[in-house]
């Protein structure tokens, strides 16, 4: 285990000086390392990066996302995935390569404010993201409380193997599905373990850049402060599969190593 | 240019009791306003500006995106009571030029590059008038532009400095606007030691020229510690450091 | 410039069906009942350089009006009277659905129902408004940037340019050989009643008091109504739908109680304004 240095950074601050590679968020002028977003910057045996901490969301190839049907046209559903481009997604994508506009109706699918998960299948500087929702567990989201949260929560939000939103999840019986993107939906049987879960989420919002936060929230839940259990349980259905979870957080861990929770 | 009255008295001390070298009282609040991506409320002097950025996001219309770039775009406006005598809310040459410079000056912080075929809205908006606006309202829409999270090179401070009763002098208020010699805004970003916005509106010997500038760009570097200020209490509160988890 | 921007919020239907819920239970999605207002906050004299300003917000909307006083015509057919003028601007700065640009139609209806509520209620008394009759008068500007904006900008507005101008310092004008002089004193602007507004939104079969943006986007249609110590004094119906009379009625109750609990408010303020 190398060590990691952290600390607080606004756009034009000096991280550190010699010979570092810049990652994320980072520049390099002469010998010093610059931070360009405000975050916390890190400075590890690999490189110099800034976890930032605002932001608009940026969209990335295998992303997964919640978004809302903002519009179609005659092949296509524009969707707004809260980020500087519109998706797409193809009509295709849903009624299969035998598509016709004329004889299938778009609307009977997605309807304009319905909010879907899917996953980003292609994008770059040149194209906008484009979306697929042929895999198990995405499509139209049917029921649940919809919140937004800051893209750059989003890592925070599901800690270090899930251990942050599996433990709201526990204490609270509720599902959270959370999209890269920001979009936050949480389905419950009852109202108050939704308001308690809504109330937690905003709670990591608030205070992603402090330490110890998951004894906080932990104290908001009342939940005995012991290491979570290691299973995440059975997702309800609009859930992404455990397998797409994991790979998800992999990804963040990879970006996210603010704390050492366990 | 003739003067009905003396600016600086005969102890050194100008109209509002400054010192040639002392800013205006300057207070920065980061997003105040709940809908913008990023936002700033600056007091400076008695200049009272809100500056709200929004992107990026998407352009409209269409043909106006870059393929390689993101477009940036600036407003600069003045409420109809933030002058003495009212303004016209219709958009003034004088605020069509000052639109341009801001845009102009904050662009060369800015990695416009990081969002190609995007927009980033800059909206300064000045609900009371001092001398100097325009310098306060950069120096907003700098901290507003940090605030919404867009990748930056340095933050862009700005200030003026000028010239009254034949002496250079630091942040030029309304009265020594109107009645001195010379007013100099400046922008600046001090990491890199670029200036961005440089104007001059009046005379000045050629030996002032400098001392002028100089004096500008020292005061840039004062405002550029406010801003560093507010964001970094905005962000992080009292903390200045991230303390390790304790296990 | 014409442009393709989408100008209006789509409201999820995940949101919508959330809101229903919550409404046949008697409660909104930010917990409000249906009768009950945001908080309001009221500041008054923040722009110096104004005759009189105020800043209102209203939950999340945000509204700065300011009054600048000067001379001129009268208006035709009013020549007795001072001249009060009212705008507003949505600056571009209050959500990611405005443009900057002159004001399109629903911010001229808002500034226009404002106005109405000002001068039907006879709040400012115009004919003590007048240098030379016929020939100078006062020209009152009252001045409105919403600077953010979550619904109700009606109300919001309307707050603000009632504490603008109740407390405004009236600048004293004199004529001396034939030219306007400004005495350099003041004194209160002539006020005479209060017109406070109350909107309220019907979504179904539900009316709800001070709409978000939110519930606007979701809402059938809207009724603004301004009241007085009096009674009342202008009205608005907008948006597309419609409204049974009960439900007018209803709105209009609301508007008598909530108008007198705004006005209380507003009173406080010529208090400590002395």
């Amino acid at each position: 285990m190398h060590e990691i240095k952290r600390r607080y950074v606004i756009p034009g601050d000096k991280i550190v000086e010699g010979n570092f590679r810049p990652l994320m968020n980072v520049i390099k002028s002469g010998n010093a390392l610059i931070a360009t977003r405000i975050g916390i910057a890190e400075t590890g045996r690999d490189g110099v990066k800034v976890i930032p901490l605002s932001g608009v969301y940026l969209p990335r190839v295998n992303d997964l996302v919640i978004g809302k049907i903002a519009d179609h046209s005659s092949l296509s559903w524009e969707v707004d995935i809260n980020s500087c481009f519109s998706a797409h997604l193809p009509a295709q994508d849903v009624f299969g390569r035998d598509f016709s506009p004329a004889r299938d109706d778009m609307t009977k699918h997605f309807a304009i404010g319905d909010m879907i998960t899917a996953r980003i299948v292609a994008f770059d500087r040149t194209r906008d993201p484009m979306l697929t929702v042929q895999d198990r567990d995405l499509g139209k989201i049917p029921r649940g409380e919809l919140l937004r949260i800051s893209a750059t929560r989003v890592p925070r939000l599901i800690g270090k193997r899930g251990s942050m939103i599996q433990t709201i999840e526990q204490a609270t019986q509720t599902r959270v599905l959370i999209g890269q993107n920001g979009i936050v939906v949480v389905t419950g049987r009852s109202p108050e373990g939704v308001n308690l879960a809504v109330m937690a989420i905003r709670m990591v919002e608030d205070e992603a850049h402090t330490a110890n936060l998951t004894q906080r929230i932990k104290g908001l839940l009342n939940v005995p402060d012991t290491p979570p259990p290691q299973e995440r349980s059975p997702l309800s259905a609009g859930a992404p599969k455990p397998a797409e979870i994991e790979s998800t957080i992999d990804e963040v861990e990879e970006e996210l190593e603010v704390e050492g929770e366990k | 240019m003739s003067q009905a009255r003396n600016l600086i008295d005969e102890t050194g001390k100008r109209i509002d009791g400054r010192g040639f070298d002392e800013l205006r009282n300057v207070k920065i609040t980061v997003g105040p306003v709940k809908n913008a991506d990023g936002s700033a409320f600056i007091e400076f002097g008695k200049n009272k500006i809100l500056a709200a950025v929004y992107g990026p996001r998407e352009v409209h219309p269409k043909h106006m995106a870059l393929p390689d770039r993101c477009v940036l775009r600036c407003r600069y406006h003045m409420s109809p009571f933030s002058t003495d005598t009212r303004k016209n809310p219709a958009p003034s040459r004088r605020e069509v030029e000052i639109s341009k410079v801001m845009r102009e000056a904050l662009e060369p912080a800015l990695m416009l590059q990081d969002y190609p075929r995007a927009a980033i809205d800059v909206y300064v908006e000045v609900l009371q008038s001092d001398g100097g606006s325009r310098c306060a309202g950069i120096t907003a829409a700098s901290v507003a532009l940090a605030d919404a999270g867009i990748s930056m090179h340095d933050l862009v401070a700005s200030c003026a400095a000028g010239k009254v009763d034949n002496k250079i002098v630091l942040d030029i208020n309304d009265e020594e606007d109107k009645e001195g010699q010379a007013d100099m805004p400046v922008a600046y970003m001090p990491r890199l030691e670029q200036v961005t916005l440089l104007q001059l509106d009046g005379r000045l010997a050629p030996e002032q020229f400098n001392e002028c500038l100089d004096k500008a760009i020292g005061g840039c570097k004062m405002v550029y510690e406010i801003q560093k200020q507010a964001l970094m209490q905005k962000y992080f509160g009292n903390e200045t450091e991230l303390k390790e988890e304790t296990q | 410039m014409s442009s393709s921007k989408r100008s209006t919020i789509i409201v999820e239907h995940l949101r919508k069906q959330q809101m229903w819920d919550a409404l046949s239970r008697g409660k909104r999605l930010d917990g409000r009942d249906f009768s009950e207002t945001r908080q309001l906050v009221i500041e008054t004299d923040i722009i110096k350089k104004a005759n009189g300003s105020a800043r209102v917000k209203l939950g999340d909307t945000e509204v700065i009006a300011g009054v600048k006083v000067e001379t001129g015509e009268p208006f035709e057919g009013l020549e007795n009277k001072g001249a009060l003028i009212l705008s507003a601007e949505v600056l571009p700065t209050a959500s990611p659905y405005i443009e900057p640009g002159p004001p399109d139609e629903e911010v001229v209806e808002l500034a226009r129902v404002v106005d109405r509520g000002v001068r039907e209620s006879e709040m400012i008394d115009l004919e003590k408004l007048v240098l030379v009759p016929g020939k100078i008068v006062y020209t009152i500007f009252v001045d409105c940037s919403i600077l953010n904006a979550d619904g109700n900008l009606f109300d919001a507005t309307s707050y603000a340019t009632v504490a603008a101008l109740l407390t405004a310092k009236l600048p004293i004008f004199e004529m001396q050989d034939q030219k306007v002089v400004d005495s350099g004193n003041t004194q209160p602007m002539p006020v005479t009643s209060m017109p406070v507004s109350i909107t309220a939104a019907r979504i179904g079969d539900h009316v709800l008091i001070d709409p978000s943006a939110e519930e606007e986007a979701c809402m059938d249609s809207r009724i603004t109504i301004t009241t007085t110590d009096e009674g009342f004094c202008a009205t608005q119906k907008g948006h597309t739908g419609s409204f049974m009379p009960d439900q007018i009625k209803k709105a209009a109750e609301a508007a008598t109680i909530k108008g007198k609990e705004v006005r209380a408010r507003l009173k406080e303020l010529l208090v400590n304004n002395g």
